[in-house]
């Protein structure tokens, strides 16, 4: 919280950069102080030092006067030598023991005396002369008697007093002749309580080093009699060494800190005084006095720190509304009040802004609302219209149910919402079934309402059609209506007679079928027509063939074909017939899935571009029972197709048993009719068509005619004037129509739109009855 | 070719012509130009007998041409007799009433017989009913 305020991180900002230049210039400052300090520091101990050195150097001094002069006043008056060593013990309580110890001689003195100073301050006496061990042959007394100035010996522990004991040895001489020593004791808690009195710094300490470099005298008791410090004694014995540092203090009182140590030669002995003088007291009144600035310096700095929080808030405080505004904004709402804009400055100016950016956001936001909101009407229009068209098609799936001969799998997948694809089947009549798949051209909405009435057209125009080229015809004349944007459609429709499994296919421009069986996959040369919607005048031209049980259709849209990969290769029909060929079985749902299974791997990773539509056909067999159908057929109305149709319908009713004498009365009555269908249609110049269809029910053989041509009702016509004799009369008419009439069993004529439809019956006996013609009229 | 037309002991007086296979629409045409031949060397008077035997089948179309040749020779004198009809022919003869009774005969020894009587009426006779 605290850093997502500008003014406080800036506040922070100035209080940590003032405070590194502040520790730089105090730092910088202290160093160039503390050099300056020390300098005075070391004038200032060493004259310490030298005060308290040239204190013991007298206090040492007046030792080794009264020595010398005791001795001296001895070489005359050895005899008082008691008295004189107690008087001068009395007077200079420094001493703390004085004998005169004579060379053992003749006319020296019998005894030496020993005075000393008890601990209850009395003084004690012996004659040393009388001592276990004689004193002549003791070191001391040697070093002594060698020592003509008088000098200061060795310091010792006596076990008598209990203590450490240093002592001054002042030769007596008589005639030039050494003849004793007068030998003065001074205790070492002596020297230290010199030491304890000396004028010193708090937490400096003072020390008295002997010749050997151990401690005489320290103002630590435990220090003493230890050797001093290396660094220390390296230092002693270079002459003139006024001072040293040691990095750290032996004394254990200073805590391991640097301490310095001033020396001072004491004169007169071998001995070094010495002042330690902890680093850290010498510093410590500079680094007091800078440890108060700097405290200063810091509420100082706190104290800016504070007002440039304050002052930038104070500023900033409409910056903070602004942010708030902005989050608002963020949230979509827009309806707020703004800061006063006070000063033109930044602030100021980004206040305006801002509310001249949430107006025009307004405008914007509504504006794409309206947008919006027409986007989300017209997906979900489309959104229904992909309904609306999936609805056009029928299901992907369909088994013959009736006398399951074939199956049919159909899958079409708009590379849109919407797209142009089609495919479409349904019975036509018991037993036709029709088949069709086709491609609009273009894609998108346009190709989809074009598709729409493609299929609700071809739907329309199928039960009128007699074959596939018929309906494709009707279906061109349609589209090409009101065509004025050129659409066209490419359609391959087929008509399966579900009973035989022959199949008759008639292309509009479209790809061509590929037949799969057990020996592979092979296009199916179609000679096409023109894509529907073009051309008024085009003609479709068909081919029958007939499908072998596990044979099937595969009829596909150029969206397979042209399928492309990620490096614009296409699918091609090389890769649709190794991929039949692959087929495990000519299952239809196994070859459509397979096939666009095939193909989505192919195109993996590559847009769809075109609609994908798959239709299979498998034919699975003939129909057993050989009842009921014999023949669809749709004709050209000329005498050629009547008689080659006349041969078909004999060879079918010879194929179903039918007895000679009714096959003869069908074949007179289908040519009475189909010659004047011929020759009633050669009225208008059109070209006409006649549709046959033949089958046998239980007990007669039925047969449909239909003709497109100008209405006539063969039981309207009058009957003709039977003489008995044909060449009595003029002219010889009407003759056909009497034999139909006169043949078939029944006969029944409708007329509507698309043409003449005759339904004719022909009894024809159960096979037991045969052997007798029927003759209806004789 | 579903019809022909063969030609037998043509002499100007009597003419026999076999009518093989279907006689309908499509083959008429072929019989009336074959007949345009045959009739003008006919006899005045003379007699064509049209041998019906191997002929499967005649529809409306047939029955005009036969009814023409008739007519043709009736004008002319002559008699058209027909000669053993089959089933479909005879059925289809029946039903329009082709021909009289008396021009169809079963086979070819009525035929002599009814041509022998014939003969003997004109020669014994003398020509009766026929001008």
């Amino acid at each position: 919280m605290l850093f997502r305020s500008i003014a406080s991180r800036l506040s922070l900002w100035v209080l940590a950069g003032s405070l590194v230049v502040l520790a730089i210039a105090g730092g910088l400052l202290f160093y160039l102080v503390s050099g300056e300090i020390l300098r005075q520091a070391h004038g200032e101990a060493t004259a310490l030092a030298g005060e308290a050195g040239a204190r013991i150097e007298q206090r040492l001094a007046r030792v080794a006067d009264t020595s010398r002069t005791l001795a001296t006043a001895m070489a005359t008056r050895s005899g008082d030598a008691e008295a004189l060593l107690r008087d001068a013990l009395a007077r200079n309580t420094d001493l703390s023991g004085l004998a005169a110890a004579f060379v053992p001689a003749a006319d020296n003195p019998p005894e030496s005396p020993f005075v000393n100073r008890q601990d209850d301050g009395s003084l004690g006496w012996r004659d040393m002369r009388k001592d276990p061990k004689p004193y002549w042959e003791a070191n001391w007394f040697r070093v002594g008697l060698h020592c003509a100035q008088g000098c200061w010996q060795r310091h010792f522990h006596s076990l008598s007093r209990r203590r450490e004991l240093v002592n001054y040895s002042a030769v007596i001489q008589r005639d030039g002749q050494a003849i004793g020593l007068i030998n003065a004791d001074v205790s070492l808690d002596w020297l230290n309580l010199i030491l304890g009195e000396l004028r010193k710094p708090p937490g400096a300490y003072a020390f008295v080093l002997d010749e050997g470099g151990a401690y005489l005298a320290h103002d630590n008791p435990a220090m003493v009699g230890q050797r001093g410090d290396p660094a220390l004694l390296r230092a002693l014995a270079q002459p003139g060494t006024a001072r040293v540092r040691l990095a750290i203090a032996q004394n254990p009182q200073a805590g391991g800190k640097p301490v310095w140590i001033y020396l001072f030669p004491v004169e007169g002995t071998h001995w070094s005084f010495g002042l330690a003088m902890p680093e850290a007291m010498i510093y410590a009144g500079v680094r007091q006095a800078f440890m108060r600035v700097l405290l200063l310096g810091l509420l100082a700095l706190l104290a800016v720190a504070a007002i440039t929080l304050l002052a930038t808030r104070r500023t900033l405080a409409p910056l903070g509304t602004l942010a708030t505004r902005a989050e608002q904004v963020a949230r979509g709402a827009l309806a707020f009040e703004l800061p006063r804009a006070r000063f033109p400055d930044e602030v100021g100016r980004l206040t305006h802004a801002f509310d001249r950016m949430r107006r025009e956001l307004a405008l914007h936001i509504a504006e794409l609302t309206r947008n919006a909101k027409e986007q989300q009407r017209l997906a979900s229009e489309l959104d229904i219209a992909h309904q609306i068209q999936t609805a056009l098609l029928p299901g992907e799936h369909y088994i013959d149910a009736r006398c399951e001969n074939f199956e049919l799998r159909a899958l079409l997948r708009p590379a849109r919402a919407v797209g142009g694809d089609l495919y479409s089947y349904f019975m036509l009549g018991e037993r036709r079934f029709c088949v069709m798949v086709g491609d609009v051209s273009d894609k998108g909405i346009p190709a989809a309402l074009f598709m729409a009435r493609t299929i609700t057209l071809a739907k329309a125009l199928a039960p009128r059609a007699r074959s596939p080229q018929h309906l494709l015809a009707m279906l061109n004349l349609e589209l090409c209506r009101h065509n004025e944007n050129c659409m066209f459609v490419s359609l391959s429709c087929g008509m399966l007679d579900t009973s035989t499994g022959e199949l008759v296919m008639s292309s509009a421009g479209h790809e061509p079928p590929v037949l799969c069986d057990a020996d592979g996959a092979r296009l199916l040369e179609l000679e096409t027509g023109a894509a529907l919607g073009l051309d008024e005048d085009a003609r479709y031209p068909a081919r029958t063939l007939w499908l072998q049980p596990g044979q099937t259709l595969m009829l596909y849209t150029d969206g397979i074909t042209e399928a492309s990969d990620t490096d614009g290769q296409m699918f091609g029909v090389e890769r649709l017939l190794a991929c039949l060929r692959q087929a495990a079985s000519c299952a239809s749902a196994e070859l459509a899935d397979g096939l666009l299974a095939e193909v989505d791997r192919f195109a993996a990773g590559a847009a769809q571009a075109d609609d994908i539509t798959v239709l299979a056909l498998n034919w699975h067999h003939a129909l057993a029972d050989g009842n009921a159908h014999m023949l669809d057929l749709t004709i050209e109305a000329s005498m050629d197709e009547v008689f080659a149709t006349l041969e078909r319908c004999e060879a079918s009713l010879r194929a179903q048993g039918v007895l000679p004498a009714v096959r003869e009365d069908i074949r007179l009555v289908l040519e009475e009719l189909m010659v004047n269908m011929v020759e009633h249609g050669r009225d208008d110049g059109l070209q006409h068509r006649i549709g046959l269809h033949l089958r046998r029910v239980e007990d007669a053989v039925v047969v449909e005619l239909h003709h497109d041509g100008r209405p006539f009702d063969p039981l309207q016509a009058p009957a003709p004037n039977l003489t008995g004799d044909l060449a009595d009369a003029d002219v010889v008419g009407g003759l056909g129509i009497h034999l139909v009439r006169a043949m078939a069993s029944e006969l029944s004529y409708s007329h509507d739109e698309q043409g003449n439809h005759l339904l004719l019956r022909f009894l024809h006996p159960a096979p037991a009855e045969s052997g007798h013609d029927i003759q209806p009229e004789h | 070719m579903t019809f022909s037309l063969n030609t037998e002991s043509e002499s100007p007086a009597r003419t026999t012509l076999h009518l093989h296979g279907r006689l309908d629409a499509q083959t008429f045409n072929d019989f009336d130009r074959a007949m345009l031949d045959v009739l003008p060397r006919v006899a005045e008077g003379g007699t064509v007998v049209l041998d019906l035997s191997a002929l499967e089948y005649i529809s409306s179309a047939g029955l005009r041409s036969i009814a023409m040749v008739r007519k043709s020779m009736r004008a002319r004198g002559g008699n058209t007799l027909l000669l053993n009809p089959q089933p479909q022919v005879r059925k289809v003869f029946d039903i329009v009433k082709a021909v009289p009774l008396h021009e169809v005969f079963a086979n070819a020894t009525e035929l002599d017989q009814y041509l022998d009587h014939m003969q003997r009426q004109i020669t014994g006779a003398g020509p009766a009913g026929h001008a």
